[in-house]
Order: C-alpha cells, then sequence, then structure tokens
C-alpha cells in the first residue's frame, strides 16, 4: 500500500508529488519573502530584548492559548485546532519527506502504531471542534464576527484533511485490524468487509487528497486571514509587557514622534501585527465606542491597514501617492478619535495585537497637520499654557487646600516620604475637590508625611500622550521632572490612575532600567490606604452598611493591574461588594480617556459608555452605592446616573469618600 | 501679496489682575502676557491668504513679556519672518503703537503696492479698535475694521472685506491696495500647532529684533488712576419660596413708594 510506488496517468507519482510541493512552496515563499521585504522598509523597532520573558510569552500565549479561553465556547476547540495542527503539521513534513524521497523505506507516519494511534484520537476531536465551530459561525454567531470566505475554506480545507486521514485508517483497518487504529477498527466495521485492491486503492486516493490538501493550505495560507497560524506565534514572541502602559518605542528613530499616515512610517511591528489577525471580532465585541455606536472598530482599524498595504506595498504601489489615502479612504478620522485607549481591545486580542499604538501613530499624524477638532485644540492650549485642562492659573492649582483644618507641606520646601500628585481633575473640578480633601484627611488621620508641589505640578500628559500630541507630552513630562527634582520625597502617591500610569511607566524617574540609581515608587492613593489599613495606621471606627459595586477604572486595572487593593479597602469598611459582571480586567470603560473627556460626540451616540455601564450597576440586586477611584469616574458617573434618571436607586462614591466615614 | 500682521501682547486675564502700588498700572509681579486674540485671528487670516494667493507674511511686535513665544508660534505657522521692536511700550496707548508700527513700516521701506496691513480689530486694551485708523491715517492708506473676510483680486489689486456692523447687519466694501485692516476673526479658527514644530522652528529660524526712535511718538490717553469696581451695598438677594420672595418684593415696593 505504498502510495507513491504507482504511475498516476503514466507517470510516476513520486514525480507528481515532487512538482506539486515545489508548486507549493513556490507560493508558499514567494508571499513570505515579500512580506518579510515589506517589513524591512518600514520604520525600526526593538522587540528582541529579554528573550527568556518572550520565551515565557510564548509558553503563556502559544503554547498554552490562554487568551483563546476568555471566550469559552471557541477556547477548547480552538485549543484542539492548535495542537491537532501542530501535530499533524509534523507528521506531514515527515509523510512529505517519505513520499519524496521512498527509497528510504521509514515508515509512514500512520504506520507508526502509537502516531496513527495519536493521529485518529486528535482527528476526531478535531472534527468535533470543526462542528462546534461552525455551528457558533452559523447559529450561534457572537456580534461582530463577520462572515468570511476565508473562514469557509479553511473549516473546509480542516475537515477534508481529517475526513481523508479517518478514511484512509479505516480503509486501511478493513484489511488489518490493530488494537492502535481504533477510530479505523469503527470506520472500518462501516464499510465491512472490502477487496485488498480495492481497499488498497481507496487509501492510497484519501493519502493523496490529504497531502494535495495540506500542500494547497500551505501555498494558501499567506494569502488569506489564516496567515495568523504563522505570523500569531512569532507576535506572542513580539509582545512587549508594557506597551500600552508606555507608548514608547524601544529604538525608533524621532521621526515616528511625527506619526504615521502611510505603512512604511508605521514600525515593522505594527505592520506585522495586520497580518496576524485572524477577524474572530473579540476586540470589537469589547469596544465601547463601536457598542456605543460610534464608527470605531478597532478589529477594521487593523484590517483597514492591511488593505491599504495590499494594494500599495504588495503591489509595488507608492502609498505617498496612490490615490486612497490610509487616512481619510481606509480609516477615516473621525474613527481614530473615538478610540478612548481603554485597552479593552488588546487585552482581548487573541493574538496579542497592540491596535493602540497604531491608533495613537496616526493621531500623531493627524496633529502634525493640526487636524483636530477645536476643543481638542483649546484644550491643548490650555495645556501648554497653563499646564491644566481647566485653563486656570497655575496659581489655582491647591486651591482645593481651602477649609483643610491642617497645613499641606510643601513638597519643593520641605523634605516629604510621600510627594502627592493629585492631577487637574483632583485640583480644579468642582465635583471632585471635595474628595481630594477626604484624602488629605485620611492621609493626614493615618500620619502619612505627604505633601503637594502646589503651582509647580503640571498636567502629567497621559492623556495628551494618547491625543498624539508627544511634543507637549514631553514638554509637560520635562516640566513635572523639574519640578520633582527640586523636591525631596521617597514616593509619588497619585490620584488620578491617568496620572499614575504615566508616571509610573512613561517618566523613568528611576531613569530606564533604574540606570540612574533612583528608587522612586510611584501608587495610586487606593494602594496607600489598603496598605495604610492592613498596618493599622488607620483604624475603621464605623462599619459602612452599604452594599455597592466597584468600577476598576481603565488605567488602575487593565493598564497596572490594581484590582484587590480598591476591593480589600471596600472590604474592610464592612461594605457589601457585589461585582458587575464585566470587573476586573474585563471592566467597562466610562468613554472619558484617551482625551475622549474633551471632544465634542459629532456622531449621533447610541448610548454612553458610562449609561451603559450604570445600567449594568443598576441591575445587581440590593446594590445602591457605585464606589470608584479616579476623578474622571465621578465627572463622568454623576452624569450617566442622571441621564439614565437612576438618581434614586444608585449613587457614585470614591473610595476615598467612604473611609473617611469610617475613620472620622 | 505682502502682507505684514501687526500683533500686540496684552495682560492674560486667566490670571488674578491686581492694580499695583502707583493706582495707574496692572502689578506686574502677578501678571502674565498673551498674544492678543483678534491679533491671533489676524495671523491667522494673513497666513490664509498668502495660503490662497502667495506672497510673504511678515509679523510685528513691540516687545513684551513672554513674546518670543508668540512670534515662534507665527513662524511654525507659516509666517516668513518675525520682528520684534525693542523697547519699553507699556506707556503706550493705541495712538502711539500705531506711530511705532508705522514708524517700523517706514524705517523697513515695506511699502509696496501690494502690501496688506493686517491687524486685530480690537484687544482688551483698545476696545475701540484706535490702532487701525491711526496707523491707516500715519500712513495715508485706506482703512476698514472688525472685518471677517478678505478676498483679494489680484487683477485690479483690490481686496474684498465684509465687515459686521451691530445688529446683525454686514457691509461688503472694496479697497484698493496698500491699505490696513482690522480683523475681527479670520475665516477659520486660529489652527493648532504641535509643541514640536514649535520647538524645531525654536532652532531653525531667528526673530529679528529692531530699534526704532522714540522721540516724537505720544503715548495717547495718560491714564490718571486704575481701580476695581466700587462694591455698593445696593443688592439685596430675596429668598424663600415664590410666594414668600414676591410677598416681600411687594413690601419693598411700596416702602419706596413705587407702588
Amino acid at each position: 500500500m505504498d502510495p507513491v510506488y504507482i504511475d498516476i496517468i503514466g507517470i510516476p507519482a513520486n514525480a507528481i508529488l515532487w512538482g506539486i510541493t515545489i508548486i507549493s512552496l513556490i507560493f508558499f515563499f514567494r508571499r513570505s519573502f515579500k512580506i518579510v521585504g515589506i517589513l524591512q522598509k518600514a520604520r525600526q523597532e526593538s522587540r528582541f530584548d529579554n528573550i527568556p520573558h518572550r520565551i515565557k510569552n510564548f509558553v503563556k500565549y502559544v503554547l498554552l492559548q490562554q487568551k483563546l479561553f476568555n471566550e469559552k465556547s471557541i477556547g477548547l476547540p480552538h485549543f484542539l485546532f492548535f495542537w491537532g495542527f501542530v501535530f499533524y503539521a509534523i507528521t506531514f513534513w515527515w509523510n512529505l519527506f517519505r513520499g519524496l524521497y521512498p527509497f528510504t523505506k521509514i515508515p509512514f507516519a500512520d504506520e507508526v502504531p502509537i502516531v496513527g494511534f495519536v493521529l485518529e484520537v486528535s482527528g476526531v476531536l478535531v472534527l468535533v471542534s470543526i462542528i462546534i465551530a461552525v455551528a457558533r459561525r452559523l447559529f450561534f454567531r457572537p456580534e461582530h464576527l463577520q462572515k468570511s470566505r476565508d473562514a469557509g475554506i479553511i473549516l473546509s480545507l480542516i475537515t477534508i484533511l481529517m475526513l481523508t486521514l479517518i478514511l484512509g485508517q479505516g480503509f486501511k483497518s478493513t484489511q488489518e485490524v490493530s488494537a492502535w487504529s481504533p477510530v479505523g477498527a469503527q470506520v472500518a466495521m462501516i464499510f465491512g468487509s472490502m477487496e485488498f485492491s480495492q481497499a488498497s486503492s481507496l487509501y492510497i486516493l484519501m493519502w493523496w487528497i490529504h497531502i494535495v490538501a495540506v500542500l494547497f493550505f500551505l501555498a494558501y495560507i499567506p494569502y488569506s486571514k489564516h496567515l495568523h497560524l504563522l505570523t500569531s506565534p512569532v507576535n506572542a514572541f513580539l509582545l512587549n509587557d508594557e506597551v500600552p502602559q508606555s507608548l514608547d518605542i524601544k529604538n525608533a528613530t524621532e521621526e515616528i514622534k511625527q506619526g504615521s499616515s502611510n505603512w512604511n512610517e508605521f514600525t515593522w511591528k505594527q505592520i506585522f501585527q495586520t497580518l496576524t489577525c485572524a477577524e474572530c471580532g473579540r476586540c470589537d465585541r469589547v469596544c465601547p465606542s463601536l457598542n456605543s455606536g460610534l464608527k470605531l472598530s478597532p478589529r477594521s482599524i487593523l484590517h483597514e491597514m492591511k488593505f491599504n498595504l495590499y494594494d500599495t506595498a504588495f503591489k509595488k504601489v507608492d502609498a505617498a501617492t496612490y490615490e486612497k489615502k490610509l487616512i481619510g479612504d481606509y480609516i477615516s478620522e473621525e474613527e481614530l478619535w473615538q478610540c478612548t485607549t481603554c485597552m479593552a481591545c488588546m487585552e482581548r486580542c487573541a493574538v496579542l495585537n497592540e491596535h493602540l499604538t497604531s491608533i495613537v501613530q496616526m493621531r500623531r499624524y493627524l496633529v502634525g497637520q493640526g487636524n483636530i477638532e477645536s476643543s481638542l485644540q483649546d484644550m491643548l492650549q490650555k495645556l501648554t499654557r497653563y499646564g491644566n485642562s481647566f485653563g486656570q492659573s497655575d496659581r489655582n492649582r491647591a486651591k482645593w487646600i481651602t477649609g483643610l483644618d491642617f497645613k499641606l507641606k510643601d513638597a519643593r520646601k520641605e523634605d516629604v516620604e510621600y510627594l502627592w500628585v493629585t492631577g487637574d481633575y483632583a485640583a480644579f473640578d468642582v465635583r471632585v475637590t471635595g474628595l481630594t480633601r477626604a484624602t488629605a484627611q485620611i492621609f493626614n488621620k493615618a500620619g502619612l508625611d505627604f505633601g503637594i508641589l502646589y503651582e509647580a505640578e503640571k498636567n502629567s500628559g497621559n492623556d495628551v500622550r494618547r491625543i498624539g500630541e508627544e511634543g507637549l507630552f514631553e514638554f509637560l513630562k520635562d516640566k513635572n521632572k523639574q519640578a520633582f527634582d527640586k523636591a525631596k520625597f521617597r514616593s509619588i502617591v497619585t490620584t488620578d490612575p491617568h496620572t499614575y500610569n504615566t508616571i509610573k511607566n512613561e517618566y523613568h524617574l528611576n531613569g530606564v532600567n533604574g540606570s540612574n540609581c533612583n528608587s522612586i515608587k510611584v501608587f495610586h492613593y487606593t494602594e496607600v490606604i489598603d496598605e495604610l489599613i492592613k498596618t493599622k495606621k488607620l483604624n475603621i471606627k464605623k462599619k459602612l452598611n452599604l452594599t455597592a459595586t466597584y468600577h476598576d477604572p481603565c488605567y488602575l486595572g487593565r493598564y497596572n493591574g490594581i484590582y484587590e487593593q480598591p476591593r480589600s479597602i471596600i472590604k474592610a469598611l464592612g461594605v457589601k461588594l457585589i461585582e458587575m459582571p464585566r470587573n476586573r480586567n474585563t471592566s467597562y470603560c466610562c468613554g472619558a480617556g484617551g482625551g475622549r473627556i474633551w471632544m465634542e460626540d459629532k456622531t449621533q451616540i447610541k448610548e454612553r459608555p458610562s449609561e451603559n455601564r450604570i445600567k449594568e450597576a443598576v441591575a445587581l440586586k440590593g446594590v445602591n452605592t457605585f464606589v470608584v477611584a479616579c476623578p474622571k469616574d465621578i465627572a463622568m458617573f454623576s452624569d450617566a446616573i442622571k441621564t439614565t434618571g437612576q438618581e434614586e436607586r444608585l449613587i457614585t462614591k470614591d473610595i476615598a469618600e467612604l473611609v473617611l466615614e469610617a475613620v472620622s | 501679496m505682502n502682507i505684514l500682521v501687526l500683533l500686540k501682547m496684552v495682560p492674560d486675564v486667566v490670571e488674578e489682575l491686581k492694580i499695583g502700588d502707583d493706582f495707574k498700572s496692572l502689578d506686574r509681579d502677578w501678571l502674565r502676557f498673551i498674544l492678543s486674540e483678534s491679533d491671533e485671528h489676524a495671523l491667522e487670516q494673513a497666513i490664509i491668504l498668502k495660503e490662497k494667493y502667495g506672497g510673504t507674511v511678515t509679523a510685528v511686535a513691540p516687545d513684551a513679556p513672554e513674546l518670543d513665544d508668540a512670534l515662534y508660534s507665527a513662524l511654525a505657522k507659516g509666517a516668513d519672518r518675525a520682528f520684534k521692536i525693542i523697547g519699553e511700550w507699556d506707556i503706550y496707548r493705541s495712538p502711539g503703537l500705531a506711530k511705532v508700527f508705522s514708524r517700523f513700516i517706514e524705517i523697513n521701506n515695506i511699502m509696496g503696492e501690494q502690501t496688506l496691513i493686517l491687524s486685530g480689530s480690537q484687544a482688551i486694551d483698545d476696545l475701540e479698535g484706535e490702532i487701525v485708523y491711526y496707523l491707516a491715517e500715519f500712513l495715508g492708506l485706506p482703512g476698514c475694521c472688525v472685518v471677517t473676510s478678505v478676498q483679494y483680486n489680484p487683477d485690479s489689486n483690490c481686496i474684498t472685506l465684509l465687515k459686521e456692523f451691530s445688529g446683525g447687519l454686514r457691509g461688503e466694501f472694496e479697497l484698493s491696495l496698500p491699505a490696513v485692516i482690522g480683523i475681527q476673526a479670520a475665516e477659520n479658527p486660529p489652527r493648532y500647532i504641535p509643541i514640536a514644530k514649535i520647538r524645531n522652528i525654536m532652532k531653525t529660524q531667528k526673530i529679528e529684533e529692531i530699534e526704532i526712535p522714540v522721540e516724537g511718538i505720544p503715548n495717547g490717553l495718560t491714564i490718571e488712576k486704575l481701580f476695581e469696581p466700587e462694591v455698593t451695598d445696593r443688592a439685596e438677594i430675596l429668598e424663600g419660596t415664590p410666594e414668600e420672595v414676591a410677598r416681600k418684593l411687594v413690601e419693598i415696593f411700596s416702602d419706596k413708594g413705587i407702588i
């Protein structure tokens, strides 16, 4: 039963196999080299440092398929596809080698009993997985999972591969039953008794269909969305864990700061990742902007970048002079501005794509062109001139301290242990300054040695950077760092998670990788209060009789992994905490981030993210308090409670407010 | 077209304004200066005209704190040259500044057949917008203020202006160049220039400093006394339900003999 020792229409089968293998490989490598050539023309970025960590990520996200399991229905089936694929890929090369060099006389993979057994079992598992995958696409289609011809082709191909294997094993088993071939034996029972020559030719037919299908698959992959089979494992290896907490691009040239409007102005990683998207729609399903009825879809951002690449780079057309522009014809400016930078898409992405860096790259380009809406322009001008987004005089920054019954240290003049950077909202917004005073009182009660910078503090620039105004971000960062340099402190505590993020991850107060020997730690106030409670420096005098839910701010939770400290405080206060269905890393953005809080909605919005979130909270039985840990959340959710008419039912409270009540 | 934009720094009212010890000027310790808002529009209109019809834009301003930032920003927006007129100019009001500008123009021999001089139509310390008319008079040119649109016709070397009047009326004017006009609002809001671009301009371009003789320049009106609005105690806020407030109101009116 040797499938290559025959003649097919008078030609030796071995020669035919050589022919189609070469054709397949030509297709495969032609495309692959083209892709590599394109990547080499893009801007540089270093993604090969810290190899052990990258290997760890590879194990976690590729071998263990961790992210796939964030959608239960397809997690296990995909896990089986993956491992089935790996196994089949190995045996394919083995069989191909044997087919091409029949004189080596090594057995075919399925002729080795144990290998045959694993092939059969995994074949059945993969077939079951295919049924689930097809059923999901046809009958239980999740929102934003696009209908795709590619998906149909690939699922059919996998089905063909599995069926040919199992049938082949069946035909073989009609002649000789083996304990290592249980599936084959079952299939053989269906066929009943069969002549050797008939069984043999059917087996050979299956072998050929199988191998031709795989060779077709191989040639087809680099031209389809299933390129992700090859690219996504690499993408997982290329992952930088500090993105998007930090938007620094390692070893990039200065011009990257000017933004990107053509494919060759992105880094090679940003181009590469467009080829890894498997179009699963996970990002779209969690995007607060898309789900509010806005146009932005993180999937289509990467997708359109890819189409632009196909239309220009792949055809050797100059993108700069091509009639269709990446920004304008493929991706609208409107979409780019609709991103709240909440990171939900990235957290969810099964192939570890970094949508945000590409969006910010394109925003940088728009800012460079002066192409920004007037309310945002106004805000950037205020930030440039006054160092705060409220357009108020520097001198008013510490006005909120009026009414405190103790003196707040001026960290510019006195040494403090904690330098408190409040951020703009906590200092200027009248809805929030009361909470800032509450935090001050808590720190004071706990005997914390802390101070502020008074008018020397400027907006930290977190959102400015995400708007794409890199120059202004650097300007604000430099001003703050100069002020930090003049003050003496050991740690920084922040009120605003946005401030927290950028100071912690983008200011490099201790140098890059600790190079300037500082050991400044950056905390969010919930971390500090949690510690004060745990070390009994802050005594809870009164248990609060509340039932509450807690909203994880994006920049605290997803960005920086601070999930437990706020919860630990809430529980310590005696509050009954009920979680919303979307909590911790699946928390739903309030809609304020990435500069959105300063933009006007031009598109008719279906439902604001904050309103959607309030409805989620209201659906929880008995919950009457919506606890937040971000000054912007206070502003966003107190509005949303009003617009959804839930004033009677729900109240927004900052953790600091609750703590102060419990310790007074 | 040869476009000249006259700029002026004014006190930034976002900062608290305090009256100085002399009761004639603002306390400079508390002051920050910002480019006058309608000058910002004049600059924008100048750049728009340059983009539409070609030519050069020259920005000129009397020295003041924070002026350099404003001039670099003008260069970044597209001005070709930026001049700073060295000197102490706080005591000069619009008639004096108009003289300063006219001397600047004469000394530098800027006037040509296609020269258009733009300025803001008013400033917080020149609500009447005198500067445009004084300058037009000194230079012997036609002048027009509160302009919101400028079109240029190269064939006739004329500009067509839209001027706003009170009551929502607008007038269309045609002036031949050279001329002086005061811009109320540019066709588009002043553009945003990314900080990186301004920083780059600071490295690559220079602000040209120039001195002009000051003798014979009138300082215009002299301030005798600067004071905050006097607080009176005549206002009384009536509180309570609408009925109570109405009753109190009636009582007050009858006490005063109004009803």
